[in-house]
This record gives structure tokens, sequence and C-alpha cells, in this order.
């Protein structure tokens, strides 16, 4: 195993003639990333659960449960998939020394959000007009 | 008073204490969903805390190679075991009644 000018070491998990193990410091960040993304997914799906199931149905607007909950738990399963893809790309820039790539999830994850608490606040008002 | 030592190249020890920790929390969270899940179907909810347990035994106590090697087996198998959370999560939220 020889060692690489820049803290990068030859290792023959290595893919490619350019690829070198990085340091272990970086992997275990990047590993610490998917984890920290892995979280995230479940929480958004215990999030989802619960709306579905622990809430009482919103007055007027038998469908509310579900319209909040079921997106976030399809978007707790796509952070799981687009988490790894992540960690592995990152994964191999390291390897490579490149640029990391950028990441799209930051956008899905305020984008998503956003509309999820207007989405949150209109079967609140809609709820709250249909009962009265 | 002298100070600290710049140190250019510190030892991956703490590093890989942070995602042992990491991966300490994340079994924590799936435990969770499987409590979650154990409210509505005893069955699903079991099964995630089975895998839990297993997670944990695998991967939390041994949390990388000793180099520090990446493990992308592992990590594969997380992330297809959350993504089969979520269709579990999503077959009960259709299929389950809520309160």
């Amino acid at each position: 195993m020889a060692a690489a000018t820049d803290g990068r070491q030859d290792s023959p998990d290595a893919g490619g003639a350019d690829e070198a193990e990085p340091d272990a410091r970086f992997t275990f960040a990047n590993e610490r990333t998917f984890l920290a993304l892995t979280r995230t997914a479940l929480a958004f799906v215990v999030a989802g659960l619960a709306i579905v199931q622990l809430l009482p149905p919103f007055p007027g607007v038998p469908w509310g449960r579900r319209l909040l909950g079921v997106p976030l738990i399809v978007l707790g399963g796509v952070i799981a998939v687009v988490g790894y893809l992540q960690w592995s790309r990152n994964q191999q820039a390291l390897r490579r020394g490149t640029a990391m790539p950028p990441s799209i999830l930051p956008r899905v994850l305020s984008v998503t959000i956003t509309a999820m608490a207007i989405v949150a606040a209109v079967v609140l008002l809609v709820s709250a007009l249909l009962e009265h | 008073m002298a100070p600290p030592r710049d140190r250019k190249d510190p030892p991956p020890g703490l590093a890989r204490e942070r995602t042992r920790l990491a991966w300490s929390r994340t079994v924590i969270a799936f435990a969770a969903v499987g409590g979650a899940l154990l409210k509505t179907s005893i069955a699903a909810g079991a099964i995630v805390v089975a895998m839990a347990v297993l997670l944990w035994v695998l991967f939390g106590i041994f949390p990388a190679a000793a180099d520090g090697g990446a493990r992308p087996t592992r990590l594969r198998l997380v992330a297809i075991t959350v993504a089969g959370v979520s269709l579990v999560a999503l077959a009960v939220a259709f299929l389950a009644h809520g309160a």
C-alpha cells in the first residue's frame, strides 16, 4: 500500500487506477452524513405515521390526515435511497481526489417541508371553515 | 500560556467514536419507528424493532474497519431497510384504521 501525496492511500478496494483510499476521517465523516440522512428519513416516516394513525380526523376533511402523512412517508423512502447514492458519489470523489458533487437533498428537503407546512395550514383552515 | 499545538493530522480515533455514536442514534431512530408501528400493526412493528436490534448487533458495535475503510454493503443494506420500512409504513397508512 503506497501513500499518495494528498493523504490518500492506494487500496485494493479502489476501483480505478486513479483512485485511492481516502483519509479515514473523511470516510467516517461521509458515513456520518449518510447516517444523519437516514435518521432524517426515519423521522419523516414516523411523522407521517403519527399523522395518519394518531391524529384525530379533521372535521369536514376526512382525507386530510393521509394528504399530510403519505407524502412525508414517501419522502422518507426517497431520502434513504438518495442519501445512499449521495454517499456513494461522495466516496468516489474522495477516492479520486476531485471536488465533491453538489447535493440536491437540501433543496428537496426545504421545498418539501415548506410545501407540507402550507398544505397543513390549508387543511386546518378548510377544516375550521367547514366545521362552523 | 502556550498556544494549542497545531495538529495537521489528528488521529481518527475520535472520528471513529463519533461514527459509532451516530450508528447508535440511527438504531434508536429505527427502534422508535418500530414502536410507532407497534401501535397499529404488531407484526410490522415487531419486524422493524427486530431489524433495529440486528443493525445494532451487526454495525453499531463495530461501526467501521480498523483502517476506516468504506463499507458500501452495510450502508446499502441500511438504505434498503429504510426504504422497506417506508413501504411498510405506507401500507399501514392506507390499510390500518387510525384514531
